[in-house]
C-alpha cells in the first residue's frame, strides 16, 4: 500500500470517528424569503448563537461547537422527517360590508382560496374570529362579531366541510386592526381572521 | 323508608361518583388538545399515561404524550399556536410541557427531543415571547426564536 492511501484511509478514520463521537446535531433551515431566524444552543457551560441560513452546531463530548452545513447534508440526514412535515398553516382575512355579515366583493372572491386552501387538507382545523368597528354599542358588537364568524362557518359547510373541524369566536370591536375613537366606522376591523391548519 | 329517601349506603356512593365525574371533568379541562397528526407512515406510537396506542391522521395530543416512530416511520403534526412539527425513522420526542392562550398568544413550550431527526416551523409561541420556545436533547438545551431548524439527537 502506498502512502497516499494510507494517509487516505486515516483521514477517512478521522471522519467517521468524528460523525461517530457526534452527540447531537442542530442547524437553521433558511425561511422561503432567504432569511433566517435564530437557535441558541446551551450545553451547560457556554452558549452558541445559530442565526443564519444553514447555520450548525453539533454536541460532542458534552461540548457544543459549530460546524460546516449544507442543504444537500441536511437533505441527506433529515429527509424523512421534511418529508413528514404538514402543509403549514395559512391565515386569511375576510371584509364585511358595515352593520352585515354580508362579505365585501372582493372578499366575496377570496373567500374561494380559502376553500381551496382547507380542501387540500387531508385533515384540518379552521378557526374563525369575527371583528367589528366601534360604530355601535359593545353588546350589538358582539353578537355582530360572532355572527360574522358563523355566516363563514356555514358558508364552509354548505361547500362540504366538516363542522366539528371549525371554530367560531366573537371579539366584537376589542381587538381592531387600526385602532380608533370610539364610534367610528372602519372598514379594516370590520373582518373575520380565519386561521387554517 | 318512603321511595323519596335515599339509603346512606347509595347516598355515599353517589357523592363519590359525583366527585369522580368532577375530578375527570376537571383533569380533561386542565389536559386540552395542543396538537394534531397530520401526516403519518409506517410505525407512529403514541405513549401516553402509560399505555401505547397507534396513531393515525387525525388524532390530537396532549401535554406529556411521547411520540415514538419505528424503523420505517414518520410523523407530521401541527400545534394550536401553529408550530409545524415533524419525525423521522426511529425517533423519540415528549411533548413535556405546553401552554398557549390564543388570545394573546402568551405560551410556553417545551420539546424533549431523545432521539431521531425533528425538523420544526416555529409558531406564534416563539414569535411572541422570545426564550418561550425550547428543545431539549440529552446533551443541550435549544432556545427558538421564530425559525426552522433541525435537530438530530443520537
Amino acid at each position: 500500500m502506498t502512502l497516499r492511501y494510507a494517509l487516505l484511509a486515516a483521514m477517512l478514520a478521522l471522519t467517521l470517528s468524528a460523525c461517530a463521537s457526534r452527540q447531537a446535531l442542530f442547524t437553521v433551515m433558511p425561511n422561503p424569503d432567504g432569511s433566517a431566524g435564530a437557535v441558541t444552543v446551551d450545553d451547560g457551560q457556554k452558549s452558541m448563537m445559530l442565526d443564519w441560513p444553514w447555520a450548525a452546531g453539533e454536541i460532542v463530548k458534552g461540548s457544543a461547537r459549530p460546524v460546516a452545513m449544507d442543504q444537500a447534508q441536511v437533505d441527506q440526514i433529515f429527509g424523512a422527517a421534511l418529508a413528514a412535515r404538514p402543509i403549514l398553516p395559512s391565515h386569511f382575512r375576510l371584509y364585511f360590508e358595515s352593520d352585515t355579515d354580508t362579505l365585501t366583493p372582493d372578499s366575496e372572491t377570496k373567500y374561494k382560496s380559502v376553500f381551496e386552501d382547507i380542501r387540500q387538507r387531508k385533515v384540518y382545523e379552521v378557526e374563525v374570529v369575527g371583528h367589528t368597528d366601534t360604530a355601535g354599542d359593545l353588546k350589538y358588537n358582539q353578537t355582530l362579531s360572532l355572527a360574522r364568524a358563523n355566516f363563514i362557518r356555514e358558508k364552509l359547510v354548505q361547500d362540504g366541510l366538516d363542522r366539528k373541524s371549525i371554530s367560531v369566536a366573537g371579539r366584537g370591536p376589542l381587538d381592531p386592526r387600526v385602532k380608533t375613537g370610539p364610534d367610528v366606522h372602519e372598514q379594516m376591523n370590520r373582518r373575520v381572521e380565519i386561521t387554517v391548519r | 323508608m318512603t321511595p323519596s329517601k335515599t339509603h346512606p349506603v347509595v347516598k355515599a356512593a353517589m357523592i363519590v361518583v359525583g366527585a369522580v365525574l368532577l375530578w375527570s371533568a376537571q383533569a380533561r379541562a386542565d389536559n386540552p388538545r395542543i396538537a394534531q397528526i397530520k401526516t403519518a407512515a409506517g410505525q407512529v406510537t403514541i405513549v401516553r399515561g402509560g399505555g401505547n396506542v397507534a396513531a393515525k391522521v387525525g388524532d390530537f395530543l396532549y401535554e406529556k404524550d411521547v411520540i415514538q416512530t419505528g424503523g420505517d416511520g414518520s410523523v407530521g403534526l401541527t400545534f394550536t399556536d401553529n408550530t409545524a412539527m415533524s419525525a423521522g425513522p426511529d425517533s423519540e420526542i415528549a411533548l413535556s410541557e405546553y401552554r398557549f392562550d390564543s388570545s394573546n398568544f402568551n405560551g410556553a413550550m417545551l420539546t424533549d427531543m431523545r432521539r431521531g431527526t425533528l425538523a420544526m416551523v416555529s409558531g406564534d409561541i416563539a414569535r411572541s415571547t422570545p426564550g418561550a420556545m425550547r428543545v431539549k436533547t440529552p446533551t443541550a438545551i435549544l432556545g427558538v426564536r421564530g425559525t426552522r431548524f433541525v435537530v438530530w439527537v443520537k
